[in-house]
C-alpha cells in the first residue's frame, strides 16, 4: 500500500517555541537575584486538609443568597477592601524567562481586546469568551510544559495557546469563523489544536473531557518510552463533570502525568462556587485521587509557574498526576453577552487590586529586571503586534461552502506515523501462541 | 485446519494484528490477567505485556477517551466494552469526540472499540441491547457487526487497519454457536461491502447480525415451497453498502428488511429509504420489515422470545409477499 506522510494541507502552523524547558536553564545568579523576602514573606502553609497552600492571604469572603424586597440576588459575606498581597519571588525563573511570561501575558490581553473590538464592530461571529484576570493562569502554567508535553486549552484558555506556538490570529479567524482558521472555519473560539508538532488537544463545549484524552495521550507516549506531561485545564464548573472525575482517576491510578490545572475563577457562567461543591478547597480532592496537590494565588504568574514547573517535573520522572488549584476571578461575564450582574459589589474591586499583570509589572519593577519605561515600550511592542495580527486575521477569506461535508473521514491511504519511537515493554512472551479460549464467560 | 468459533475468529484477528504491528494494543475492564469477561483477550497480557494489554478501572467513557487519546501518538488501540449495553457511558466522547476529530481539528483517531451485543441469551435490558443505530447516525464513525467466523477476523483486522474510528459489534449468541474453516494466509473483508449469505430469487431477504441464522432457517423452510430467499448479509452499517441492497432488489423485486433491533429507528427505515431511492421502479411489493419490538430487551426467556423476530414470522411474511 502506498504511504507518504500527513500533509498539512491547511496554513503552516508555526514551530514550537523551545526556551520554555521548564526554567530549568535559568542561571542561579538571576535566581539568587530576586529580592529576598525570606524574611518579610510567611512560608507556604497547608489548608486544614493537609494540602500545601502557597497563597499569603486567605479569601476573607463569601458568597450567599440574598432576599431583598421580593426578588434573589447575591450577597458578599465578609470583607472586600483587604489590599493584594506582594508577589512570591519564583524558585526557578530567571529574568529573561520573567520578562517572556510578562509579554505573553500582556499578548494575551491585547489579543482579547482587540477581539472585543472586533466583536463590537459585528467581525465576531456568535460568542466571545474572554479571560480578564486570568492571564498570569494561562500563561506562566504553560510556560512550564517542554515541546514534548501537551496543552488541554479550554474555552478561555487562548493565553495558554499562544505559549504554546500558536499566534493571535489563529483565535482571531477561529472567532470569525475564517477558512484558514485552524478548523477551516468548521468551529470556533479556542476549539482549535495540533498533533502535529504543538500537541495541543482542540477542546469541545463539554467540560472535563480532555483530561481523559490527556491521559491517552501520557498512556500512548509511556507505551513509546517518554514520560510526557500534559496540562488540563478545568474551572470550578467544569470540575463537577463525570468526565473530569473518571478521566483524572484514570491518569491517577496509572500514574500518567496529566496536571489537573483548577482555575477556580469563582465563577461558572452565573453560579458561584459556593453552588459547585462542598469541600473546602478543590485540591482537597487530590486525596481522594491520591496524587500531589497544591493551592495557589491564580492572579501570580510566578506561583503558578512554580507549582507547574514542579508538576511537569514529577511527570517527567514518571510520578504521575498532580492537581494545582488557582483560585482567582473571571473578571468579565461568561460570554460578551454577559455583563455578569449577578456579581455583587465589592468582589470586582477586591479582585481588580489583583490584577496580574500590573502585581507582575510591580513585581519586575521591584526586582530591577524592568524599568517603568520598558514595561511601556512592551505594550507598545506588543500592540503593534496585535494589530499587524488582526489586520492578517480580518483580510483572511471565508471558507468555501464546498468544505462543509468534506475530511468526515481521514484518508486509508496515509500513513500516521508514531510521534515518539518504538513501543516498548517490559515483560513479554514473544514466543508465545495462541491457544483455544478456555470455558465459556458469562454467558454459552 | 479444524473450524474455529466465531469468538476464536476474534481473537485470531486481535492477536495477528497485535504481533503484526506494535502500534496496536488492547485496553479494557478484565481484560489482562483474567482475559476479558468472553474470554476474547485470554493470554494476550502474556505474550504482549501489560503495557498493550491494560486493564482499566470501571469507565467506559475513560475506556473511549484514553483510546482516543492514544491514537493522536500514533497508536491504534483496540478499546473494550465488556458490554456494548455500556457504550451508552461513553456516548458522549465517541459521538463528541472521536466521530468529529478528523474533521474538525485534522487529527485522525485510528482506534476500535469492540464488544458484544445483541440478545437471545436471557440477558436482561442492559446486556443484550443492539445500540449501533446511534453510531450509524454519527459521520465519521464506521459501525461493523460481522455474522461469521470468516468476517469476524476479516473485518476486525480491516477495522484496526483503518485510519478512522471505528464500532466493532460482536453478536454475543454468535461467539460459541458458529464455526467456520478460515483461510490460513493474512486476509482482510472490506469494510463497507455487504455479503450474500444464499443466493435465490424471489424475495430479498437483507439483514446483519444473529439475524442471519434465523434468514437461513426461514429459508430452508421456505425453499420446500419453491419460495427461494436470498439473504444479503450486511456486514458493516456504516457505510452501507448501497449498491449490493440495489443488485438484490433488482433481482428480486420483493424485500424483507429483518433486524433485531427495535423497530423505530432501526436501520430497517434507512434501507427502506435507499431502496426507494436506488431500485424504486424494481418493487412489486411494498418493503416489509421485521424487526424486534419498540420496548427495552425482557430477562425472562418466554418475554424475550415474543421480543425478538422469529423464524415463523420470516415465513410468514415471505408468503405473504408471494401473494403480489
Amino acid at each position: 500500500m502506498p504511504t507518504k506522510k500527513i500533509e498539512d494541507t491547511r496554513q503552516a502552523s508555526p514551530e514550537p517555541k523551545t526556551q520554555f524547558v521548564n526554567g530549568t536553564k535559568s542561571s542561579a545568579a538571576a535566581v539568587a537575584a530576586q529580592p529576598d523576602r525570606k524574611g518579610s514573606l510567611p512560608p507556604a502553609g497547608k489548608n486544614p486538609a493537609g494540602i500545601p497552600d502557597w497563597r499569603l492571604e486567605r479569601l476573607p469572603f463569601r458568597i450567599e443568597n440574598d432576599w431583598v424586597d421580593g426578588e434573589y440576588h447575591y450577597k458578599v459575606i465578609g470583607d472586600t477592601n483587604a489590599p493584594a498581597p506582594p508577589m512570591r519571588p519564583s524558585k526557578y525563573l530567571s529574568k529573561e524567562q520573567s520578562i517572556e511570561i510578562l509579554r505573553y501575558m500582556i499578548v494575551n490581553r491585547q489579543m482579547e481586546a482587540a477581539l472585543e473590538s472586533m466583536y463590537k464592530q459585528s467581525l465576531v461571529i456568535g460568542g466571545l469568551y474572554l479571560s480578564l484576570g486570568q492571564e498570569a493562569s494561562s500563561v506562566a502554567s504553560a510556560y512550564a510544559l517542554g515541546k514534548d508535553d501537551w496543552l488541554g486549552p479550554m474555552i478561555r484558555n487562548q493565553g495558554s495557546m499562544v505559549v504554546k506556538g500558536f499566534r493571535p490570529r489563529d483565535t482571531m479567524m477561529q472567532y470569525m469563523g475564517k477558512g484558514a482558521s485552524p478548523t477551516k472555519g468548521r468551529d470556533s473560539g479556542s476549539h482549535y489544536g495540533d498533533v502535529k508538532s504543538l500537541n495541543v488537544i482542540a477542546p469541545i463545549s463539554h467540560l472535563g473531557d480532555s483530561i481523559s484524552i490527556l491521559a491517552g495521550v501520557a498512556l500512548g507516549a509511556r507505551l513509546q518510552g517518554k514520560n510526557i506531561a500534559g496540562i488540563g485545564y478545568i474551572g470550578d464548573g467544569g470540575q463537577s463533570t463525570g468526565p473530569t472525575y473518571e478521566g483524572f482517576n484514570f491518569a491517577a491510578v496509572q500514574r500518567l502525568g496529566v496536571i489537573l490545572f483548577v482555575e477556580h475563577n469563582s465563577w461558572a457562567y452565573s453560579t458561584p462556587s459556593e453552588l459547585q461543591f462542598a469541600c473546602k478547597d478543590l485540591a482537597d480532592r487530590a486525596i481522594g485521587y491520591g496524587v500531589p496537590g497544591v493551592i495557589i494565588d491564580g492572579t501570580d504568574a510566578n506561583q503558578v509557574y512554580d507549582a507547574t514547573h514542579e508538576a511537569v517535573a514529577r511527570a517527567h520522572r514518571g510520578e504521575g498526576a498532580s492537581i494545582i488549584e488557582a483560585k482567582l476571578m473571571r473578571m468579565k461575564g461568561h460570554a460578551m453577552h454577559d455583563s455578569a450582574l449577578y456579581v455583587p459589589a465589592g468582589v470586582k474591586e477586591y479582585w481588580k487590586r489583583r490584577d496580574p499583570i500590573a502585581r507582575m509589572e510591580e513585581y519586575m519593577k521591584e526586582t530591577g529586571w524592568m524599568t517603568e519605561n520598558q514595561i511601556a515600550g512592551m505594550h507598545a511592542e506588543v500592540q503593534r503586534f496585535i494589530d499587524e495580527e488582526r489586520a492578517i486575521a480580518i483580510a483572511a477569506p471565508m471558507p468555501p461552502p464546498e468544505e462543509a461535508g468534506t475530511d468526515v473521514y481521514f484518508d486509508n491511504s496515509v500513513e500516521i506515523p508514531v510521534k515518539y519511537g518504538e513501543v516498548r515493554v517490559k515483560q513479554a512472551n514473544k514466543n508465545r501462541q495462541l491457544a483455544e479460549s478456555s470455558a465459556p464467560g458469562h454467558y454459552k | 485446519m479444524a473450524a474455529v468459533t466465531y469468538l476464536e475468529a476474534i481473537r485470531q484477528g486481535i492477536w495477528e494484528e497485535m504481533e503484526r504491528d506494535s502500534r496496536v494494543f488492547v485496553l479494557g475492564e478484565d481484560v489482562g490477567i483474567y482475559g476479558g469477561a468472553f474470554k476474547v483477550t485470554e493470554g494476550f497480557v502474556h505474550k504482549f505485556g501489560v503495557e498493550r494489554v491494560v486493564d482499566t478501572p470501571i469507565s467506559e467513557m475513560a475506556i473511549a477517551s484514553a483510546a482516543y487519546g492514544a491514537s493522536l501518538t500514533g497508536l491504534r488501540p483496540v478499546g473494550e466494552f465488556q458490554f456494548m449495553d455500556f457504550i451508552s457511558s461513553a456516548h458522549s466522547q465517541i459521538v463528541q469526540i472521536l466521530a468529529k476529530s478528523n474533521w474538525r481539528w485534522g487529527a485522525p483517531a485510528p482506534l476500535v472499540l469492540r464488544g458484544p451485543s445483541g440478545g437471545g441469551v436471557s440477558g436482561g435490558p442492559f446486556h443484550s441491547q443492539n445500540p449501533e443505530m446511534f453510531y450509524v447516525h454519527t459521520p465519521g464513525l464506521k459501525v461493523i457487526a460481522p455474522a461469521t467466523a470468516r468476517d469476524a477476523k476479516g473485518l476486525m483486522k480491516a477495522a484496526i487497519r483503518d485510519n478512522n474510528p471505528v464500532l466493532f459489534f460482536e453478536h454475543k449468541f454468535l461467539y460459541r454457536r458458529v464455526k467456520e474453516e478460515l483461510p490460513k494466509e493474512d486476509y482482510t473483508v472490506e469494510i463497507g461491502k455487504a455479503r450474500v449469505h444464499r443466493e435465490g430469487h424471489s424475495i430479498s431477504v437483507i439483514t446483519y447480525g444473529a439475524m442471519v441464522y434465523v434468514a437461513q432457517e426461514a429459508a430452508e423452510i421456505l425453499a420446500k415451497e419453491g419460495v427461494e430467499l436470498e439473504i444479503i448479509d450486511l456486514r458493516t452499517l456504516l457505510p452501507l453498502d448501497r449498491d449490493a441492497i440495489r443488485q438484490t432488489v433488482e433481482k428480486t423485486n420483493r424485500a424483507i428488511v429483518l433486524h433485531e433491533d427495535t423497530k423505530t429507528g432501526g436501520i430497517a427505515g434507512e434501507i427502506a429509504a435507499i431502496i426507494n431511492e436506488e431500485a424504486f421502479d424494481f418493487l412489486d411489493a411494498p418493503i416489509v420489515r421485521i424487526t424486534a419490538m419498540d420496548a427495552p430487551v425482557p430477562f425472562s426467556p418466554p418475554l424475550e422470545k415474543a421480543f425478538l423476530p422469529q423464524v415463523k414470522d420470516v415465513v410468514r411474511e415471505a408468503r405473504t409477499l408471494m401473494q403480489y
